[in-house]
């Protein structure tokens, strides 16, 4: 860590010099700090901080020193000047050695504030300003499928349209296609098989992201690349150890035998992001192993004819422009194609225009708004930390009155002791800031480790250099800014009346306790905001945490399989589960078992448009539902209720007439004034398929999110329509982990060779479906936390002035009778008032603030009145709290003591 | 004798005078130029790797020494490790200087402000 730190302070040097010493400089670094390593941790660390500042002393020298050629010490000229820089900076530090506790408060204080906003501004950076690890990825954009009748902007793109696009769109240099899903793939090479997940791109992908692989090549475009495979870095080093002869094997994906591995692509390399990915595919992974060619061959890229379809929507886009052409005018290019393509196409395209978006934007445009949140927060708390060192300088400033009186009076000049002030707080910030730089580097894994594993980017925030320079600018201004608040009150300062008072803390002037004051209160403001944060963040993962899902999450086990590849027809997909899922019922402790195509909170979604028997809606108007697939029990097993009708039975097999069964939403939407039971349905868009009765309504359950409202669904039944990868879930008389063995030995004592993969309890899923929120709260919660601390210690180290101030009075008052539980609550009382000033400006303040936060809220308004009380109440209770110490010490004062004084 | 061309880089900062006496011996890297003052001067001369690289820059730039990629002879487990070589005129001065102190110190004993260690 520490030798990371090093490196970045090398940049302080000119480049020049960088250039010719910093690689030699490292490693002389390296190997002394080795050697004090062998000394011990305490010696290294030691060795560490000194090796540090004699960087950053030599470094500024370097750079802005002028030197004689062979005398690395100022010229005369400067030397002068730096000569009584330097004076200050020494008498500076013997200043602060006289009051330890102080110093050592604000250096941590600063220390704190900057490795907080340091390893936050990492984290925005590396996710939300730097370029996507592709060349020149301004130029990139994602282009999807707007379908304006059910109001979703992005959808897939279906392999005719993006035919389309690519040739008739003159703004692009080139568009190239993505299976806007991962799939889950059985991998073949000699060992045991891995199921891994593979990415179809079009061939020419890797040219238009500007990516050349690590080994090997990428693929051949003109013989459009079948059955080549490239491999991702990651893959590549956990299966074959980064061995290089890989390149040329031939290997087996998912039952297909001659698959040629072409090149590996460099361990930065990331496609796709997960929010690349289109909303539907099995899997919400989103790291890719591998990449194959995608062709408009077969499968549901073609229709009947075998030509490229432009009924089934899967396929993301991504473009690259033409140098000097801009977002509009692409967007304005594609809306016309797409408008060109309604006119001629309207069965399947009318009504579906485009929608382009930065590609940057599409991959962490979602996480602006919780990153936006988590810099405000980290903020304030640097502005309170701020405030924090600016009152204990006051405080020391008040203290040194009758040192900066005989300065003056001795003819120093005010600009004189400005400096100094200035040069203490430098100084000050200095110290704080070469430690926030190690705190910065130990917090960035932190914040990694809170966030969401499957944020996207998350891989790439670390600590560098741009954080720790970002974090000292913002120290040495707040050092200036800082050093400048003690050096007014020194500057108000009547000298004689200083003087002649003797240095008594008593002659602290009124505008000198109105700063400190003031500047508790500031404080205080900003700590009711930090606490209304998070106590609103507190109030809205308790409401996600208490949603009901419309399924039970406990003891319910997970999983996802593919069904052997002999399975290949449908009646033996159908007597495959039958099986199944007569073995997984026999399991001890097992007590329902099912299986479906998409998993709630832990899988992606698809949609399949509907026609009502005997509506007449033209094929593009058609209204859109959810489409799942139940197999075995799947209803029993979740746990979801039957509201009217009847669930899928044995009896609705493969020959039998084709039912299904709709949530409530659906029949809210669809029927919202008959029943549905009986109706019949087709689904897709087709006017050849065939149709499915309605049997029974479901519950609603919760897909998506739990903090998403419930959508329509329709299921089918697996026996009239198996599919080929399902989830499975085993609902269990106990810990569903405690049975995952023997659950995976049912599966595997059919066919030994069945890729089980994502076994977890659904509990698990669901504590994954809000991690964001988690994070977001844990982080808050961290600021909210400091900022009592600080808000305490600001109140505290007020009050113990105050109290010191009014000895006299205290004794005065005790010599005439007063009690001292009444001097408890004068102090106690002055405590109050002083942090309900800071509440109630600060409530004003979260006031007008709370829209802000709108958007990470659920479950309670931004200015809920019950937390906008709560958390001022307890910061309140803080700040007397912290007056408590005060107040005991203004009880005991002897009045004998302290009159005599007098 | 103020005007002789080698005498515009005298006197020497004690640092740039330890470092070439350290390379008159032979090449070195920076980490064993390092080590050597540390060890002639039992640690008075505490180094540190900023003042001893910014020396380092000073003294080529004054061509008293150059950098050699690659010493013929020195096997060294890192290829990339870069020595130090003493100039010609690197020499001189060097030798300058340790004339212009020996002509110092010479002064300094004849006011008796050092004692002939035999004196002890």
């Amino acid at each position: 860590m520490i030798a990371r730190l090093y490196r970045s302070c090398l940049r302080l040097y000119p480049r020049r010099f960088r250039d010719r010493f910093g690689d030699d400089m490292t490693r002389v670094f390296d190997a002394r700090l080795e050697r004090a390593r062998s000394r011990g941790r305490l010696f290294a660390l030691a060795f560490g901080v000194f090796a540090l500042a004699d960087v950053l002393a030599s470094g500024m020298r370097e750079r802005f020193g002028t030197h004689s050629r062979l005398d690395d010490r100022p010229t005369r000229r400067i030397s002068m000047r730096s000569d009584s820089w330097l004076a200050d900076a020494r008498y500076a530090l013997r200043v602060l050695r006289r009051s330890p506790a102080t110093t050592t408060a604000s250096v941590l204080a600063i220390a704190l504030g900057l490795g907080a906003s340091g390893a936050i501004f990492a984290a925005v950076d590396h996710v939300l300003l730097r370029p996507l690890p592709y060349a020149s990825a301004d130029q990139l954009v994602m282009v999807w499928s707007n379908n304006t009748h059910e109001g979703r902007d992005r959808n897939p793109v279906s392999p005719a349209d993006s035919i389309d696009f690519r040739q008739r769109a003159a703004s692009f240099v080139d568009l190239q296609p993505i299976l806007s899903f991962l799939v889950a793939d059985q991998y073949v090479d000699g060992a045991a098989p891995d199921t891994i997940r593979s990415c179809s791109v079009g061939a020419g992908m890797f040219r238009l992201l500007g990516r050349a692989p690590a080994i090997g090549r990428t693929f051949d475009e003109r013989a459009s690349a079948p059955h080549e495979v490239m491999l991702s870095y990651a893959f590549w080093q956990r299966r074959y150890g980064g061995d290089a002869s890989i390149v040329g094997r031939r290997v087996t994906i998912s039952g297909v035998p001659d698959y040629t591995v072409i090149g590996v692509m460099p361990a930065d390399f990331v496609f796709p992001y997960r929010s690349m990915l289109g909303p539907s595919g099995v899997t919400t992974s989103s790291s890719a192993d591998l990449w194959v060619a995608l062709q408009f061959t077969g499968g549901f890229f073609v229709d009947a004819n075998g030509q490229p379809t432009r009924q089934a929507r899967a396929l993301g886009l991504i473009g690259r422009l033409k140098p000097g052409v801009t977002i509009d005018v692409a967007r304005t290019d594609l809306a016309s194609v797409a408008s060109a393509l309604a006119a001629a196409y309207p069965a399947s395209n009318d009504g579906w225009t485009t929608t382009v978006v930065p590609l940057l934007d599409q991959t962490v445009g979602g996480l602006r708004p919780a990153l936006g949140l988590l810099l405000a927060g980290v903020t304030v708390l640097f502005l309170m930390t701020l405030v924090n060192v600016a009152n204990l300088r006051v405080a020391q400033a008040l203290a040194r009155e009758r040192e900066m009186a005989l300065r003056t009076a001795l003819g120093a000049s005010r600009w004189r002791l400005v400096r100094q002030s200035i040069v203490e707080s430098l100084v000050l910030s200095t110290i704080g800031g070469l430690l926030g730089g190690i705190l910065l580097y130990a917090g960035v894994p932190l914040v990694v480790a809170a966030a969401p594993l499957d944020m996207p980017r998350l891989a790439e925030i670390r600590p560098d250099a741009r954080a720790f320079l970002f974090g000292l600018a913002l120290t040495v201004l707040a050092g200036i800014i800082v050093g400048s608040a003690p050096a007014l009150v020194s500057i108000a300062r009547d000298l004689h009346r200083s003087l002649k008072d003797g240095g008594r803390t008593s002659t602290s002037s009124l505008a000198a306790r109105r700063l400190r004051a003031s500047l508790v209160t500031a404080q205080i403001v900003l700590a009711v905001l930090l606490t209304t944060a998070s106590a609103l963040l507190a109030r809205s993962f308790l409401a996600v945490m208490s949603v009901d899902p419309g399924f039970r999450t406990e003891r319910l086990l997970t999983l996802q399989i593919n069904v052997p590849a002999r399975a290949a027809s449908a009646a033996a997909r159908v007597a495959y589960y039958d099986d199944l899922f007569s073995r997984l019922a026999a399991v001890p402790g097992v007590l329902a078992a099912g299986g479906t195509t998409r998993l709630p909170l832990g899988s992606t979604n698809v949609t399949t448009q509907i026609a009502v028997e005997g509506r007449d809606v033209a094929t593009p108007q058609l209204p859109e539902v959810e489409f799942r697939r139940a197999v075995g029990d799947y209803l029993g097993a979740m746990d979801i209720p039957v509201l009217r009708g009847r669930t899928f039975t044995v009896d609705d097999g493969p020959t039998a007439a084709g039912v299904c069964v709709i949530n409530h939403a659906a029949a809210l939407r669809l029927f919202p004034s008959e029943d549905p039971i009986g109706r019949r349905v087709r689904m897709g868009n087709s006017s050849q398929a065939p149709w499915f009765t309605i049997v029974g309504v479901i519950g609603d359950i919760l897909h998506g999110s739990l903090e998403e409202a419930p959508k329509p669904e329709l299921y089918v039944t697996a026996r009239q329509n198996p599919p080929v990868s399902p989830f499975v879930v085993v609902r269990t008389s106990g810990d569903p982990a405690a049975l995952a063995d023997a659950v995976r030995a049912a599966i595997r004592s059919i066919d030994p060779l069945t890729p089980i993969y994502d076994m977890r309890p659904m509990t698990d899923i669901r504590s994954a479906s809000v991690s964001e929120r988690r994070f977001l709260l844990t982080l808050v919660g961290v600021f909210g936390a400091l900022a009592l601390v600080l808000a305490a210690v600001g109140v505290y180290g007020v009050m113990a002035v105050v109290v010191s101030e009014r000895t006299v009075e205290v004794g005065v008052r005790l010599a005439l009778g007063a009690r001292p539980w009444q001097i408890v609550r004068l102090v106690l009382s002055q405590a109050g008032a002083l942090a309900l000033g800071g509440i109630a400006l600060g409530l004003a303040a979260a006031f007008a603030a709370a829209p802000l936060m709108a958007h990470s809220l659920f479950g309670v308004q931004a200015r809920d009145t019950a937390t906008l009380l709560t958390a001022p109440a307890a910061l309140l209770l803080v700040a007397i709290a912290a007056a408590i110490a005060p107040a005991r010490r203004a009880m005991r004062v002897d009045p004998i003591v302290t009159l005599r004084g007098e | 004798m103020p005007f002789r061309p080698s005498d515009a880089a005298l006197p020497l900062t004690p640092i740039s005078f330890e470092i070439l006496l350290a390379l008159t011996d032979g090449d070195l890297h920076g980490y064993a130029i390092l080590q050597h003052v540390d060890a002639r001067t039992s640690g008075v001369l505490p180094m540190r790797t900023g003042t001893l690289y910014r020396a380092l820059a000073r003294l080529e730039e004054a061509e008293l020494i150059e950098l050699v990629e690659n010493v013929p002879g020195v096997r060294s487990t890192d290829e990339r490790r870069r020595y130090y070589r003493i100039t010609a005129r690197g020499r001189e001065i060097a030798r300058a200087e340790a004339k212009r102190l020996a002509d110092q110190v010479a002064a300094a004993r004849a006011r008796k402000l050092l004692s002939e260690p035999h004196d002890r």
